[in-house]
């Protein structure tokens, strides 16, 4: 039993419970007890205002990367997308709650994001070495 | 085949979390909605920032009006890049508040996203006239061409962004937002935080990369 009065089933598991009055109705399944258990397992504001302080941390050190001048552009470049990267992950993870929402719309997102990252790293290469050469 | 049966104390049995289980599948037909919506717009805005990645730099020995490297102002965009970062922290406590049944607070940090969210457009209205005024238009070059486009097209989303949290603040005020609609609150705080995410990307990719 949930804290909003819903009678919920362990995942995989077939619980029935009977009413007091009449008509109980299958209602729904282990997917759905999926959910609700999820959205049980929010973060707390105070787990969130930790990760806001994190993603401020890292963009500080982002904008002092950028004014590194060491000559190693390449590893400059590096460093700036995998701080964005992180960045990326602990607002999806944490703020988007893919960490603990149901594993179908984390799947959805991510086979989406990959699928995107290599049809335009491909473009870029392909255009970079031929169309645009100069 | 694993079943449960919700009932009330009642006489008539309650689906008491509506927006997630009267599917055949247990998702929730709105969050399944906005999960696509939100794969297809990775897609849309990549497709941008990879032609702004493709242009970069291209026309730098004819370029003419300004160069990037005169025009971007990295210490403002932080600080706006800064607020809209804050602007997602607002979004995730509005909707800690719903699913709590805290409707003060609810509105309060609503309101607080929309007022971080119109901040930082006007950061990029300032911005873009700040670049027009030194003659940098949509047609001057390949940069003026990219930036305008992928940055214009992202402050939109935002704009949609403000409007979609105001209307909720509206709904919380007439009392059609209750507790057990937050999930009203969780969709738009996904569509708030991808808006957020891609920002990050645009603001690297940018901003940040050195120029040359």
């Amino acid at each position: 039993m949930t804290d909003q009065g819903i009678e919920v089933a362990e995942p995989g598991a077939e619980v029935v419970s009977a009413s007091e009055g009449s008509g109980a109705v299958v209602a729904h399944s282990d997917h759905a007890a999926l959910s609700i258990e999820a959205e049980h397992h929010h973060p707390t504001p105070r787990q969130y205002v930790l990760i806001a302080v994190v993603l401020v941390v890292i963009t500080g050190v982002e904008i002092a990367t950028s004014y590194i001048d060491t000559g190693h552009t390449n590893l400059i470049i590096l460093a700036l997308f995998v701080m964005a990267a992180v960045k990326f992950f602990l607002v999806a993870a944490w703020y988007m709650h893919m960490r603990t929402d149901q594993a179908f719309f984390r799947r959805l997102f991510v086979v989406g994001m990959i699928g995107a990252g290599i049809v335009y790293g491909v473009v870029i290469l392909v255009f970079s070495s031929t169309v645009l050469k100069s | 085949m694993a079943q449960a049966v919700v009932t009330s104390g009642e006489s008539s049995p309650v689906v008491a979390h509506e927006d997630a289980h009267q599917t055949n599948t247990g998702v929730s037909n709105n969050k399944l909605a906005i999960w696509v919506f939100l794969a297809s717009e990775s897609l849309f805005f990549g497709a941008f920032i990879a032609t702004y990645f493709l242009y970069r730099g291209r026309d730098i020995g004819f370029l003419k009006g300004p160069k990037p490297e005169d025009l971007l102002n990295i210490p403002f965009t932080s600080v706006t890049s800064f607020v809209l970062l804050m602007s997602s922290l607002t979004m995730v406590l509005a909707l800690a508040a719903i699913q709590r049944g805290d409707h003060r607070r609810l509105r309060i940090w609503l309101l607080a996203t929309a007022f971080f969210g119109m901040t930082f457009i006007a950061g990029q209205v300032y911005e873009f006239t700040e670049f027009y005024r030194e003659g940098l238009h949509l047609g001057t070059n390949l940069f003026g061409t990219t930036f305008f486009v992928l940055t214009g097209l992202h402050g939109a989303h935002v704009t949609i962004g403000i409007v979609w949290l105001l209307s909720l603040w509206g709904r919380s005020m007439q009392g059609s937002l209750p507790q057990e609609r937050h999930e009203a609150v969780e969709i738009a705080g996904l569509y708030w935080h991808f808006v957020d995410v891609v920002w990050i990307f645009i603001f690297t990719a940018i901003y940040l990369i050195p120029q040359h």
